[in-house]
């Protein structure tokens, strides 16, 4: 088991292009791809601390996402503001449960399960942990890959908003809840993309090397 | 199928050693007959893909993904009757409308992941394809494919697709909704997209310029 870091390679983000990394690296420098220009890095430069700030920032724009309405719906004079699980909540009372389970999917469950794997990668890797690496780097795949589709409800407002607007009798206005969703989704997406999963094996290695090492390799 | 003995089923994926992206761990990719897709042996991370016919199928996609996402555009997407009045949505006015209720930055954001990311993906993926099949890369390559790698995930058409389906929902019992022509073309963009996405292999890309730039 030879990672390309313990060869001393670096492996090129974008082509995967294998580099020699140079012996006497100055700290500020910075190594480009031969192949596609990129610039190369061992890990992504600041990985953990840069997850760490995007992810605080997402959780603290958790709340108003979930407190303030995301729209209003005024249709012949009725109608009030609606927050996220309120609009679920309203859809389960109309009897449309598919839509229901469907935006509580995209628009619940997907942005917690997002913030809480995140965080819990997080602290896995600054607790060392050795825990089912395999099985975590999944849940990053995972995660990368659904975080996108809670943008959905962020859509479906564009649309009523842009279709509903029928002067005093019906019309949808956005509400402050809508861009701190848009900001988690966001931001949410960006931390999933600055953190790298090779840390989460990185731990191992270390440990195989101190215990080599140990025998007298 | 057109087969040929003298050419077994395989390509030379030039870079036979690679490390794992999700896990670093440098492994021998052995030749990949077709359709075959080599995992990471510790983390069974997606390490390559030998698509068939990848090139054309990708450009065929992408150029009709291209006519379908102009007609998209050209027409409204659903129309709202109600109360006598007929109002259309069309892409942009979906991204505009949030502009004029206060929302810049959200209508920035549909605007980005609806219109530009999506054509620029399109055109971006085109031209490229058409450099890799006449074998005619230039310093622009790399950079302008390496850009269309980063905001892949930022193209949002398909979500748009799901938003559609549950605002006709939504509003079926209180308005009349006019399916509109876009619709049509626009559901056709979106299987034209996941088929590309799903043909597309960026190591076609990547094995040019390496056999270019004499490296890897």
């Amino acid at each position: 088991m030879i990672t390309a870091r313990t060869a001393g390679l670096v492996s090129c983000h974008f082509c995967h292009t294998l580099s020699k990394l140079p012996k006497n690296m100055e700290a500020n420098s910075v190594i480009h791809c031969p192949c596609c220009q990129s610039s190369l890095h061992s890990r992504h430069p600041d990985s953990l601390r840069r997850t760490w700030a995007l992810l605080i920032a997402a959780l603290i724009l958790y709340i108003p996402a979930n407190t303030f309405p995301i729209m209003t719906f005024i249709y012949l004079g009725e109608g009030q503001p609606a927050t996220i699980l309120s609009g679920v909540m309203h859809l389960l009372e109309s009897g449309l449960w598919p839509l229901a389970l469907l935006i509580f999917i995209a628009s619940i469950f997907i942005p917690i399960l997002k913030l809480l794997t995140l965080l819990g990668l997080l602290l896995s890797i600054h607790f060392k942990t050795h825990w089912r690496p395999k099985d975590r780097t999944v849940m990053y795949r995972v995660t990368e890959f659904v975080g996108r589709w809670s943008m959905v409800d962020i859509f479906v407002i564009a649309l009523l908003v842009a279709l509903v607007q029928f002067g005093n009798s019906a019309t949808v206005t956005p509400g402050i809840g809508a861009p701190a969703f848009a900001a988690v989704v966001i931001l949410t997406m960006f931390a999933a993309h600055t953190f790298d999963p090779r840390l989460i094996w990185d731990t191992i290695e270390t440990n195989q090397l101190d215990s080599e090492d140990n025998n007298g390799k | 199928m057109k087969s040929n003995s003298s050419n077994p089923p395989q390509i030379d994926t030039q870079i036979s050693k690679i490390a794992c992206p999700d896990c670093d761990l440098i492994q021998t990719i052995p030749p990949l007959s077709k359709n075959q897709i080599a995992h990471c042996l510790r983390c069974h991370a997606t390490l390559f893909k030998n698509q068939e016919n990848s090139i054309n199928r990708s450009l065929a996609f992408a150029i009709t993904g291209l006519i379908l996402f102009i007609i998209s555009n050209l027409f409204p997407l659903l129309s709202l009757k109600a109360l006598g009045l007929v109002q259309e949505g069309t892409l942009l006015t979906a991204a505009l409308s949030l502009f004029n209720e206060g929302q810049p930055l959200l209508s920035l954001l549909m605007l980005l992941t609806t219109i530009i990311f999506p054509a620029t993906t399109l055109i971006g993926t085109i031209y490229i394809l058409l450099q890799v099949k006449t074998n005619n890369i230039n310093r622009y390559t790399a950079p302008i494919f390496r850009f269309l790698r980063s905001t892949d995930a930022w193209g949002m058409l398909e979500i748009l697709m799901l938003a559609i389906l549950v605002t006709l929902v939504k509003l079926g019992d209180i308005a009349d909704v006019i399916l509109g022509t876009s619709l049509y073309a626009f559901c056709l963009l979106i299987l034209s997209l996941t088929l590309l996405s799903h043909s597309l292999n960026p190591h076609d890309v990547w094995n040019k310029l390496r056999t270019k730039n004499r490296c890897g």
